[in-house]
């Protein structure tokens, strides 16, 4: 299954049809059920179920957007999405496949109804296609409707983590921020959007390894792994401030950077 | 011989035979102090500084001795000196002549005491550091001795530290003190900030000086010479022994604040809101203090009320632009007031420790030279014609009379001098004449020569010490020569219809009816509910208001309110609100996903 995930994400990020970039999502939607309904428990089931049917609709949408402007352009050119309709559609489809708001309710009950690491290969393995396929389609995309989800995704991703005990549930709402401020950039610098996305999905590994080698799902459970293994809770404390971008720590980077070119274009 | 050289050697060896005791028992083991020693240094020390007063009173002269710079700041120079002109100079010996007569009746009445010398070592460091004060030429050498003085009033005032009311009556003089402090550290920084000096002899300003330093001046002085305002911890001090109240409470210490403002002299006369202050703020302290010993029942409580009555009188006298005649007053004033506290020891002690008038009488008989003692007190007290009082109040009497200034202040002294007579007739009547009213086995005896011969040395001073400064110094202000008789005599006619009244009055207590408690009764009793109102109110605001400030205001609103927990707080409604959104029912999410995007199309048309 690992190998069929590979193979969708690089048939996506290579595409340059939309036909292609279609398939290669279909790919990794599909190959990633089994995985996230391994243990056969019913909240694996019923994330399963959410996942497809979200994906599923996100697929879709996608398939209509490109469609739409094929029927007025009569290209399927990945980069030269024209027609304002289907760029608006093409948004809300890559924000439902990421989980952007208002389309994320179901990624935390995915994420929590998923073991860690394949809960990990949610966050970002599946994250990256459609991370391409904005960067690839930047210069067409709406920016005032980015900017208002990105602007949404980071208030309610921080607010909702605020009220969670099940760990999986607070990554979600941090990979919703974090996606938020990615989102917010897109549309004046593209390179930052993947830098954020780099160093993202490297603090979100260390993470989620970490606390897979602990098998912490619970709040109260992290308490206690200070008698198991103590640098590794030391550890998983700076990359979680990390995540969390204090300055001396790597994720201050992305956030700093941002904010600078959101200054420059006079968006503060 | 060098006249000068003559004087400067034998201040500078009164002060040092003064400190020997202090220094001696450091250097050798086997030089230890007793009381005795301590009394006979004192009175070597009195004989000493007898020649330079007596050089002083035959050529005038003055002198000013610098013992060392203190340069730390190269721009504003402390020199350390001693001015040694008319004020110090006499009060030098006379103050020297109480504590040696009250030293050698302190070795009767602190004899049961185990700690005596520790007693006798503390009441030196105060003389000490009184005569620093007196004999300073820097204000900053005045503080010094400023600050000594109310340091020992306070350990000599707690000497009985087991009680309770002991160490309430020290703090008291402390915290009061204290208050005074801060008025004489603003004159000290202003003078240092304009005429870069703390020197006595520069402080002379020939156009007006700014009333501010000057109400700081005043404030000192209303602290440690206990005015109206700052007075409540002179009739509490009495909580010390009779000696302390004697050396400090009468004569020394609370003069210190009214000769602080006879030194700065130069600078207050030509302020007149300054001079009008000083003026009627002794006028209401003489009034209040002499209403207050009206009805008081403990002998020592009486005579402390006498000794702020007193330097009202003195405060007027230097609101009369007098501060000759007001040193005039502070010298006699320090003989008979010593005598008294050391009549009242003597009596108190023979009968055990009772100090409630109304339970002597009659001692007439059984003590026949400390009640003399204490009647030519009282008379010298009241002003009577050609005792030491009369030289200087009846003078100042006659200058307030003469004089064009407010007469309101006037009404109030005049007042003042007649509820003297009252309080001293009574305190008289009711101690000395009547019948006894002391228990029957009380054991009293004053054969003891250390009782008896400061007693009657006093009373000699008493006698005769207005009739000898009056008679050997220049007063540098004319005093009034012309008056109107009735003006003349209105000292006189006043205590001696003080006197009749209080004579009339005191028939009554002869029946057995119960005083009715008017509310003049009431108010004098209660020493005009000054310390009851403001005791209680200005501590407990002070303290509240620091508790509010620290607990409510920084704890809890900064902290709480506004501060983290209530960025937490907003969070919180915030996070409530949406957690209930995210239901988990995926019919609600695909349709909210739906409408969006509606939302989306709609508003990009």
């Amino acid at each position: 299954f690992t190998a069929s995930l590979l193979l969708g994400t690089t048939l996506t990020i290579s595409s340059n049809h939309w036909i292609m970039a279609w398939a290669g999502l279909e790919i990794n939607t599909l190959a990633i059920l089994p995985m996230i309904s391994k243990s056969h428990h019913p909240r694996a089931i019923e994330a399963a179920t959410k996942y497809f049917l979200t994906q599923a609709t996100a697929s879709a949408l996608l398939l209509f957007s490109s469609m739409i402007n094929a029927w007025q352009t009569g290209q399927w050119d990945i980069t030269q999405l024209t027609n304002p309709t289907s760029c608006l559609i093409l948004t809300s489809a890559i924000a439902m496949k990421l989980g952007l708001v208002p389309f994320h309710f179901w990624f935390p009950e995915v994420l929590q109804g998923t073991p860690l690491t394949t809960g990990l290969l949610l966050s970002t393995l599946m994250k990256f296609p459609p991370i391409t396929l904005l960067y690839m389609t930047s210069p067409s995309l709406n920016p005032t409707v980015l900017t208002s989800m990105a602007i949404l995704s980071t208030a309610l991703g921080g607010w909702m983590g605020l009220n969670q005990t099940q760990i999986r549930k607070i990554l979600a709402f941090s990979s919703i921020s974090h996606l938020g401020w990615m989102t917010i950039i897109i549309s004046y610098n593209p390179k930052l959007t993947l830098l954020n996305f780099y160093l993202y999905a490297l603090m979100t590994t260390a993470t989620f390894l970490t606390l897979h080698s602990t098998k912490a799902s619970k709040l109260s459970t992290l308490m206690t792994t200070w008698t198991k293994a103590p640098t590794l809770n030391a550890a998983l404390l700076l990359t979680l401030l990390s995540l969390a971008g204090l300055p001396p720590l790597t994720g201050f980077l992305p956030k700093w950077l941002i904010i600078q070119e959101l200054t420059k274009q006079d968006m503060a | 011989m060098d006249l000068s050289l003559v004087l400067n050697t034998f201040t500078l060896l009164t002060l040092t035979t003064l400190s020997t005791p202090i220094i001696f028992p450091l250097l050798s083991d086997s030089l230890k102090n007793t009381p005795s020693t301590i009394t006979n240094t004192v009175k070597a020390s009195f004989l000493i500084s007898l020649i330079p007063m007596t050089i002083h009173i035959h050529s005038g002269s003055e002198s000013l001795i610098t013992l060392w710079e203190w340069k730390f700041i190269m721009t504003f120079k402390i020199p350390i000196s001693l001015k040694l002109d008319f004020y110090s100079l006499t009060f030098l010996p006379i103050a020297l002549f109480v504590s040696w007569s009250i030293l050698q009746f302190a070795t009767w009445y602190m004899a049961s005491d185990p700690h005596a010398t520790k007693f006798f070592t503390y009441l030196l460091l105060f003389l000490i550091a009184m005569l620093t004060l007196i004999v300073a030429n820097n204000l900053f050498v005045l503080f010094i001795g400023w600050e000594g003085v109310g340091v020992m009033s306070f350990l000599l005032i707690s000497w009985w530290h087991g009680r309770a009311e002991a160490n309430t009556a020290a703090l008291q003089a402390i915290l009061y003190n204290r208050v005074g402090d801060v008025g004489l550290i603003l004159c000290l920084a202003w003078l240092a900030y304009t005429t870069n000096t703390w020197e006595i002899q520069q402080l002379n300003s020939p156009h007006q000086t700014p009333t501010l330093p000057l109400l700081g001046l005043i404030l000192a002085a209303t602290g440690k010479s206990a005015q109206f305002g700052l007075h409540p911890w002179l009739p509490a001090a009495m909580e010390g022994p009779t000696p302390v109240s004697a050396l400090l409470h009468s004569s020394t210490m609370v003069v210190a604040g009214i000769f602080l403002l006879i030194r700065t002299h130069p600078l207050l006369s030509s302020n007149q809101t300054a001079m009008t202050t000083c003026l009627c703020l002794g006028a209401l302290s003489t009034l209040f203090a002499a209403t207050c010993a009206l009805t008081q029942n403990d002998i020592k409580k009486i005579i402390a009320f006498s000794t702020s009555s007193q330097l009202g009188l003195m405060m007027v006298t230097i609101g009369l632009n007098l501060p000759q005649l007001a040193f005039l007053h502070i010298s006699t004033h320090a003989f008979f007031k010593a005598m008294l506290f050391l009549c009242s020891g003597s009596i108190i002690h023979n009968l055990n420790g009772e100090q409630d008038i109304r339970k002597m009488g009659g001692l007439q008989k059984m003590l026949p030279t400390t009640t003399s003692c204490l009647t030519i007190g009282n008379l010298a007290l009241m002003g009577t014609p050609f005792l030491a009082g009369f030289y200087s109040k009846d003078q100042i009497i006659e200058c307030l009379n003469t004089s064009y200034l407010n007469s309101w202040a006037l009404i109030l002294t005049l007042l003042a001098t007649s509820f003297t007579a009252v309080y001293t007739i009574r305190m008289t009547v009711l101690v000395q004449t009547g019948f006894t009213r002391i228990p029957p086995l009380t054991p009293m005896n004053e054969n003891n020569p250390a009782i008896t011969s400061p007693i009657t040395r006093l009373a000699l001073g008493s006698i005769m010490a207005g009739l000898l400064i009056t008679s050997y110094i220049t007063p540098t202000k004319t005093p009034p020569m012309t008056m109107p008789l009735s003006i003349k005599i209105t000292a006189l006619v006043i205590t001696i219809l003080g006197i009749i009244i209080a004579l009339e009055l005191s028939k009554l207590t002869q029946t057995l009816i119960l005083t009715k408690q008017t509310p003049l009764y009431n108010f004098s009793t209660s020493l005009g509910y000054f310390n009851l109102l403001t005791h209680r109110l200005t501590t407990k605001t002070l303290l509240t208001g620091g508790q509010n400030i620290a607990s409510h205001l920084v704890d809890l609103s900064w902290y709480k309110l506004l501060g983290p927990e209530g960025l937490a707080n907003l969070q919180l409604t915030t996070t409530k609100t949406i957690t209930t959104l995210h239901s988990g029912l995926i019919k609600a999410y695909l349709s909210s996903f739906a409408l969006s995007l509606l939302i989306i199309l709609m508003s990009a048309h």
